[in-house]
């Protein structure tokens, strides 16, 4: 039972850090201080970006070896992997599969997210805990299980190595990270919106096409594309799975064991990088909108 | 949902809100249902088979001659883990004292215990002894390795073919993310420090620039130090430019070594953790820090008696956020590590594909380590939940 003064005392609580006197600043650090933290804060910006715009600019360098001092300027490297018929249809295999697995994941998240974001029953806590178990359970462990599942000769469950096995140990592992996005946006919905619309008479079809769709359309979005890009990057869990046909991540970390096709990757890895980049700022983007759309709550 | 649907739209009386309440859990079940059908069959299956395989109940000879010629067991037997705790370990062979040589068994039942302890009393006991049962089992961890006499060759891919090897190859390990935690920790620590209190303007955006090269892929980022790092890599490189090293004799301990494999993993999780240490802070109320300041305290004196304490369970999470992973740990190491920076997660990548093929034998690893992932999950989801709510 919350009363009144003490919800207004919280909120007073909570909003009074931002009305503090004195700047914080000047209380958690010195002069001296911030400048070295300023300076130590560029050192890291140096430290995390130099590794990836270094494999960016090699992926441009004329020489069969990745050393200083750089040799030329040539796109040799993106024509020859791009005229790569390997490549090629690895890259299809990569984007065939992480497009199920946003789907697959992001619908088996929507159903499971919204019974959980719903009034408490028996085993709500149990099932919350499993359905982010995956998130901790070490990927070689969970790939080798999942060969022993698949195992061609004596299989527990008749399914064929290959991409859809890669399929399914893909879509386990993206389920929690489409709860984790899905879930407070269901939970943040008025249910009194759901209640009125049913209360004047639409069925729970109209209810959900009219009302709860719109409203986690963002969470949707960002869900899928997560997704997608959990599969995409996925290295160990298909390298245990693939067969013949192997996906992006395998065929570069292949690639990078045997030490020989290094200069060819790098704009493979340069797409990559560009191209996870771009879709999770998407996705955050997405999100962020749809936050502020659902942000006001009674 | 098809059920709730059919429910009149207005409850008033007690068995309508009692039918409702029956037709709201069918729903609630019925939406999860499929998800659950997923990870019971494609997660906990399978990990129910490795347990087996693990005792000997399942196996990849097809018959007890040919389980012979694999070096298998057939039939139930607690061998394998009776090997790997370190019973069939030659003394005279390895040269040490007794003590030494068990001293990993007694850890690991100890370990068990808590592990068991943790999965029925987990939450309990993570909100009454969490910071205890961290730190006893991190140091409960770490002992046997400092047994273990200086020097890696010990440790060397051949000699670990004794069930012993594989559990100090563990400890090593853990040693390993130990120390690359620690460092991570050290080193976002400050970072989140600056971004909490000394950024003014757009503080998020720098937030997500500081986090944005988590969210790119893991396998590239190591592929990047590894060109780094080479021998013909863009460090000795430069250094054979400038002409302070001879390029017959490239600084070599900066690929496949130990330090490498810590680099790395440092590198890899270090944006990631820098949230939950951040977010302790952002929510520590400010005025605290200038009623330390009031009452005379110095800077240094309100940062260790007030804003360390409050933000100690963030640096917990952080911490546990890069341990947990690394542990098991196999693309990093399998890149950059070499014979010295070899680790647990490869073993159970050579049982079950690679060199030695004996999926028993490394059922029981990825076994092993699972429960200590587990173990540590468990007793620490205080920590883990404080710094994934933030995340969430």
């Amino acid at each position: 039972m919350t009363s009144i003064p003490s919800e207004l005392a919280a909120r007073v609580r909570r909003q009074a850090p931002n009305r503090s006197r004195k700047g914080s600043t000047d209380v958690a650090m010195s002069r001296n201080g911030r400048r070295a933290l300023i300076a130590f804060f560029v050192l890291f910006l140096v430290f995390l970006y130099l590794p990836t715009i270094m494999l960016g600019i090699f992926s441009f360098n004329t020489s069969q070896i990745v050393a200083f001092p750089l040799e030329g300027f040539t796109f040799d490297w993106y024509r020859r992997a791009g005229a790569s018929e390997e490549l090629k249809q690895a890259l299809v295999a990569t984007i065939w599969v992480g497009a199920c697995v946003a789907v697959v994941a992001t619908a088996l998240g929507v159903l499971v997210s919204y019974a959980l974001a719903r009034r408490a029953f028996r085993g709500k806590s149990v099932i919350s805990a499993f359905v982010l178990l995956p998130l901790v359970v070490p990927t070689v462990v969970f790939g080798v299980a999942l060969l022993v599942l698949f195992r061609p000769d004596d299989p527990v469950i008749p399914i064929p190595l290959g991409l859809w096995a890669v399929l399914i140990g893909h879509v386990v592992i993206a389920l929690p990270f489409a709860v984790l996005l899905l879930l407070p946006r269901i939970a943040s919905i008025d249910m009194r919106l759901e209640e009125a619309a049913q209360d004047l008479g639409a069925s729970w079809l109209t209810t959900v096409r009219r009302i709860i769709l719109p409203l986690i359309t963002p969470a949707l979005i960002a869900s899928l594309l997560v997704c997608l890009v959990v599969s995409v990057d996925e290295v160990v869990i298909a390298s245990f799975l693939v067969t013949d046909q192997v996906t992006l991540p395998v065929y570069v970390y292949g690639g990078l064991r045997l030490n020989v096709t290094i200069p060819l990757l790098m704009p493979v890895a340069t797409v990559m990088i560009l191209f996870s980049s771009i879709v999770i700022l998407l996705a955050e983007i997405i999100r962020r909108v749809g936050e502020r759309r659902v942000g006001i709550r009674a | 949902m098809a059920t709730r649907a059919e429910a009149p739209p207005i409850q008033l009386e007690q068995p309508n809100a009692r039918l409702r309440r029956a037709q709201e859990r069918l729903a609630s079940y019925s939406m999860s249902a499929p998800a659950l059908a997923v990870l019971l069959v494609f997660f906990l299956l399978p990990i129910y088979f490795i347990v087996r395989y693990s005792f000997g109940l399942e196996r990849f000879a097809k018959n007890e001659a040919a389980a012979e010629l694999t070096g298998e067991l057939f039939g139930f037997s607690t061998a394998l883990w009776r090997d790997f705790l370190g019973e069939g370990v030659d003394l005279a062979l390895l040269g040490k004292s007794h003590l030494a040589v068990h001293l990993p068994t007694f850890v690991v039942g100890i370990v068990f215990v808590l592990l068991v302890l943790g999965a029925v009393f987990g939450r309990r006991l993570s909100e009454r002894y969490g910071t205890w049962i961290v730190g006893g089992s991190f140091f409960l961890l770490l002992v046997p390795f400092m047994t273990i006499p200086a020097g890696n060759n010990l440790l060397r891919l051949l000699e670990l073919e004794s069930g012993g090897d594989f559990l100090r190859l563990f400890f090593r390990s853990v040693t390993m993310a130990t120390t690359s935690s620690v460092l991570a920790v050290l080193i976002a620590f400050p970072i989140a420090y600056f971004l909490a209190f000394g950024v003014k303007k757009s503080k998020y955006t720098w937030l997500l620039v500081v986090i944005a090269p988590f969210l790119t892929s893991y396998l590239l980022r190591v592929f990047a130090w590894k060109v780094i790092l080479g021998d013909q890599g863009l460090v000795n490189s430069a250094l054979f430019e400038l002409g302070l090293r001879d390029p017959d004799n490239p600084l070599s301990f900066l690929i496949y070594s130990q330090f490498t494999v810590i680099l790395v993993l440092l590198y890899a999780w270090v944006p990631f953790i820098i949230l939950p240490i951040f977010i302790a802070l952002e929510n520590m109320d400010r005025r605290l820090l200038e009623a330390g300041t009031d009452l005379g305290a110095s800077r240094l004196q309100t940062f260790r008696k007030v804003t360390l304490p409050i933000a100690a369970p963030g640096i917990v999470a952080a911490f546990l956020f890069v341990f947990i992973p690394s542990m098991g740990e196999y693309i990093t190491p399998s890149l950059v590590g070499g014979n010295t920076g070899y680790m647990f997660g490869q073993a159970i990548w050579v049982q079950f594909v690679g060199g030695t093929l004996n999926w028993q034998v490394g059922s029981v690893l990825s076994i092993f380590l699972l429960g200590i992932v587990l173990f540590l999950t468990f007793t620490t989801s205080r920590f883990l939940r404080q710094g994934g709510g933030a995340t969430a």
